[in-house]
């Protein structure tokens, strides 16, 4: 049975496929300043690729796009003994930081530009897999999670130290990702346990879980907030749905949330999303209603869907959330699992998306008109 | 699926708790039955009371047995010293060998006293117990603060009039003779003999964490024993020669604030081969001895007969088990206060921290060694009464003479690991961790700043009084939970939380259910911590925050009552040396750091250090993917 597009005039486009993975990718990210493009794997590597676009060689195309062309610049063998699982760019674009199984953090950058990506730092601490790592807003703080139920964030110092600033054991099992407000200092977990958490710092103290989540059915796998204003968060399950919340409050008057959402589409486990603030010529803006960007997800069914979430303000003033398929493409990656959707957070590459599977490839995707 | 309800607890607050299941195996008991390859299909069935069997599934026809109760897995203490399965906190492993019961099962098989066999029933209170119960008297009645000495006699009477213990000590005493041996040992240490910083060692869950994943840390590890095991020291070498008993006919039970203090009696270390004996032969809570007293009817608020008067001799002991007590030249002297008939001098207060006061004690001796009054300043790190750095300066020259720092608390403790690892540059981690490339850069920066470094600003510490528990031992694990508050609707704790216990695990009905029922106030509570902490300094000095630390200067340092107290336990700790490590030139030996010949020496290290060993990770195989 065909899923209805209510206005399908969006296509996903492949744009490149990147193999060299000897083993299943996990997860890509995508520099915030530089055209850098790193994917880690369970063959315990983090391959970094360069990216230019060229003008569009099909000139047919209607499309203001150019294409992307991507280029393997090296190979971090990391050290790592079990799967690389996570990646993260801090936002200045310098320091990459890798989760693996194997427990640890790690901590790359290059002592020059053009140099070795080296291990600058090891964080240890958890017990067991780490399954993701992200750094807030400002950069200054880095939080990790780990099949040992805790949530742990750390304060960036110079010269690549790093100083616990929390151990969180608020989770009854897996942590399965933190995500950090794209703005506040306020960070969410995702559980096995089938709750989302949120967690401020209380200056006078250490931090804490100001609200727990519930609603979905089972294990939350993915995490990512509304990105200009992080006044919704998206949460992704095995329950085949994603939900998004209404988080009001900050740090300081600690923090509520409500489910707004219920995105239904995926047949089965929802394993990652990615929340973009979209190309404004490309969005559904004006007459009442702001669109907050595009969503796009993916999962065990092997398909890529991209959700537009609008909000619709009404003439008493009251807010409601709604969202509809874009577009979506099924068996992104053939007949296997995609682990990973990370869209591209550089200006003017908004519509611009990739995707890591279990055949260890990433793919690089463009949302166009068609 | 449950395990034992303390098996999930999880929502504490930043203490170390299992976050593996245990991986001991239960052990095949009967030979494996010759399975036909077509029937092999069973299922596992938990009943009512908890037991386990192994039953045909649905639709299999089994001529066998239709149910086989299955073995429950035993896992002792010893099991959970060897494993790194989980990162300790005793109170989540399923503890027989250590409970109250097990002391209630001795003294009620104990032959009588004319009995060859009887062995002399000893009971050693540590103080942080005692400021919890008098927390717990004082929250739930309207009396006023009541000192820790009250609380002793009462708890004594109980011990001895209910129970049947034949002594009741407080543990302060061993503290003194630690706090003298680590004094030495950082003298040692500071000498060139060992690594520094030093780490205190009294906190059994930080020995545990350090031996399963940071190995490295072990050679920096105080190798003092903590006061339990001098205690056990104590009583069974010193007083039991006193006594005219050996190490095994007396029966050892200390009250910690803290499960983890079960594991740390059970270590090897710990164990008399010759007498198949331990130094502390059963360790229980704070927790524990209360429910013994409410099940037997005790009510601790209750005043029990001379509660009031100054110990002059205690009651039951015989003339001859007084002890002389010995002149600062080290000879025997006239007793000077009635104090002195005491077996042990009782409640010594040591300024500083209600854990021990490790770190203060070093700076005390620091500063009444130094030729020129020393400047301390003290530094909270991130505004943390957890995490303190205290540094000696020469004030003249603005040389810093001593960094020292405490640090409470599971994540502060992770802060210490990375610091001392990086200042003394030992490579941080677990195996897996040692393997990854050479972590670089950091070492090349730390090097261009070293003029900063010369100033002594970045000098490293000198000594670390490391603690699990945030706010230390007056909050550890096995204390008394604060009491329940009646407001609020039931099940919701201070934060709206549902507090949903059974749907964790953990049955509130049967024996155990009054004490886990009192956990549903947050484990951990800040506010309550603090009440327990005044209660500690409150009931040993009058005043709710610790005294000042002595100053410098011999006169003043004996003037009051407590001083009086602390150079009597001096004096007997040097009578202890003496006594039990038996130098040759026994005149020569006047105080605690007094050297003595090689044999001599060799007992004192036996007698008043331990040593840690690394364990190896036997989890890395089970490699689970998600």
């Amino acid at each position: 049975m065909a899923m209805e597009i209510d206005a399908p005039q969006f296509k996903i486009e492949l744009v490149a496929e990147l193999d060299g993975h000897n083993d299943r990718a996990w997860h890509l990210s995508w520099n915030p300043t530089r055209p850098i493009l790193a994917s880690c794997s369970a063959d315990k590597t983090v391959r970094l690729y360069n990216y230019r676009s060229s003008p569009s060689s099909s000139s047919s195309s209607s499309s203001s796009s150019e294409s992307l062309t991507f280029s393997h610049t090296t190979t971090i063998p990391t050290g790592h003994t079990k799967t690389v699982r996570s990646v993260a760019w801090s936002p200045a674009g310098t320091t990459l930081a890798t989760a693996s199984f194997d427990s640890n953090i790690g901590i790359w950058a290059q002592e020059e530009e053009g140099g070795d990506w080296e291990c600058m730092s090891l964080l240890e601490g958890h017990e067991t897999e780490c399954k993701s790592v992200s750094y807030s807003s400002s950069g200054t703080l880095l939080a990790s999670c780990s099949r040992d139920k805790t949530v742990w964030i750390w304060e960036v110092h110079p010269d690549s130290d790093f100083e616990c600033m929390g151990v969180l054991m608020e989770h009854s099992q897996d942590v399965k990702c933190v995500a950090w407000h794209p703005t506040e200092e306020i960070l969410a977990s995702a559980s096995y346990d089938d709750t989302v958490k949120l967690y401020v710092d209380d200056p006078s103290d250490d931090w804490y879980c100001t609200n727990t989540i519930t609603g979905h059915e089972s294990t939350v796998w993915t995490l990512a907030w509304e990105p200009e204003k992080g006044r919704y968060l998206a949460s992704g399950s095995d329950d085949n749905t994603i939900r998004i919340w209404r988080v009001t409050g900050t740090p300081t008057t600690g923090v509520k949330s409500e489910c707004v959402a219920v995105l239904k589409g995926h047949e089965r486990s929802v394993y990652s999303i990615s929340w973009t603030k979209g190309k404004k010529e490309l969005l559904a803006n004006g007459d009442g209603q702001q669109s907050l960007g595009w969503l796009t997800s993916t999962g065990g069914d092997g398909s890529l869907i991209v959700w537009e979430i609008i909000e619709h303000q009404d003439s008493t003033g009251s807010i409601t959330i709604a969202h509809r398929v874009v577009t979506r493409l099924d068996s992104a990656h053939g007949v296997f699992d995609v682990n990973s959707v990370v869209w591209c957070p550089r200006e003017g590459l908004e519509d611009i998306f990739g995707t890591a599977g279990d055949d260890g490839h990433v793919k690089i995707w463009r949302v166009s008109a068609v | 699926m449950a395990f034992s309800g303390a098996l999930t607890l999880t929502d504490l607050n930043d203490f170390i708790t299992p976050s593996q299941a245990c991986i001991k195996p239960v052990e095949q008991t009967n030979l494996p039955e010759v399975a036909d390859p077509g029937a092999a299909s069973t299922e596992i069935k938990v009943d009512s009371a908890g037991g386990y069997y192994e039953v045909a599934a649905p639709g299999v026809k089994s001529v066998r047995e239709p149910q086989k109760k299955l073995e429950t897995a035993q896992i002792s203490l010893n099991d959970c010293l060897a494993c790194s399965g989980c990162i300790t906190s005793a109170e989540s492993v399923l503890i027989t060998l250590q409970s109250h019961t097990e002391v209630l099962n001795f003294l009620s098989q104990n032959p009588p006293r004319s009995d060859p066999s009887h062995k002399i029933p000893v009971i050693s209170i540590a103080p942080q117990t005692l400021a919890s119960l008098a927390a717990t008297i004082s929250s739930t009645s309207s009396f006023a603060p009541i000192s820790l000495e009250r609380i002793l006699r009462r708890v004594e009477a109980f011990c001895k009039s209910v129970l049947g213990f034949e002594h009741v000590f407080d543990t302060t005493f061993a503290r003194h003779v630690s706090l003298l041996e680590h004094a030495q040992e950082f003298r040692e240490r500071k000498g060139g003999k060992g690594s520094l910083p030093m780490l205190a060692s009294a906190c059994p869950g930080w020995v545990c964490y350090a031996e399963k994943t940071h190995a490295e840390m072990l050679p920096f590890i105080s190798r003092t024993k903590s006061p339990q095991q001098v205690m056990g020291t104590l009583v069974k070498e010193w007083l039991g020669k006193r006594w005219n008993k050996t190490p095994d006919q007396i029966y050892h039970v200390s009250v910690m604030p803290c499960y983890d203090k079960k594991l740390e009696a059970s270590r090897s270390d710990f164990y008399n081969d010759a007498y198949s004996t331990r130094e502390v032969d059963c360790v229980i809570t704070t927790g524990e001895l209360d429910l013994l007293m409410k099940e037997k009817g005790w009510d601790l608020s209750i005043p029990v007969d001379g509660e009031h008067d100054t110990r002059t001799a205690p009651p039951h002991v015989h003339p001859s088990e007084q002890l002389p007590i010995v002149g600062d030249n080290g000879t025997h002297a006239q007793p000077e206060t009635p104090q002195s008939f005491t077996i042990i001098p009782e409640l010594i207060t040591h300024p500083g921290t209600s854990s021990g006061s490790y770190l203060h004690s070093l700076i005390s001796l620091i500063r009444s060694e130094a030729e020129n009054p020393l400047e301390l300043s003290v530094r909270a790190v991130r505004s943390s009464s957890d995490y303190e750095e205290y540094t000696l300066t020469e004030p003249g020259t603005g040389t810093v003479v001593f960094r020292g720092a405490k640090c409470y608390g599971f994540r502060n403790l992770q802060n210490v690991v990375r610091k001392v690892g990086r200042d003394a540059g030992v490579q941080v981690g677990k195996g897996a961790a040692g393997r990854l490339a050479a972590v670089r850069g950091r070492r090349k920066i730390a090097g261009a700043g070293g003029s900063e470094a010369s100033s002594g600003a970045e000098k490293g510490y000198d000594y670390v009084e490391v603690m699990a528990c945030p706010g230390g031992c007056v909050n550890g694990g096995g204390q008394l939970k604060p009491p329940a508050k009646s407001s609020g609707p039931s099940g919701v704790d201070e934060e709206g939380f549902k507090r949903d216990w059974e749907s964790n695990g953990v049955s509130l009905d049967g024996e155990e259910g009054g004490w886990i029922q009192r956990q549903g106030a947050k484990w951990g509570d800040k506010e309550w911590t603090r009440t327990v902490e005044e209660m500690y300094w409150h009931g040993l000095t009058g005043l709710p925050t610790p005294p000042p630390s002595p100053r410098t200067g011999s006169d003043e340092r004996r003037n009051s009552v407590e001083d009086k107290k602390a150079a009597l336990a001096d004096r007997l700790a040097t009578l202890v040396l003496r006594e039990t490590c038996q130098p040759q030139v026994q005149d020569k030996l006047s105080h605690w750091t007094s050297t003595m010949d090689d044999d001599a020496e060799a007992r004192r290290r036996t007698l008043f250090r331990t040593q840690y060993r690394a364990v190896e990770s036997e989890v890395v195989g089970l490699a689970v993917k998600w």
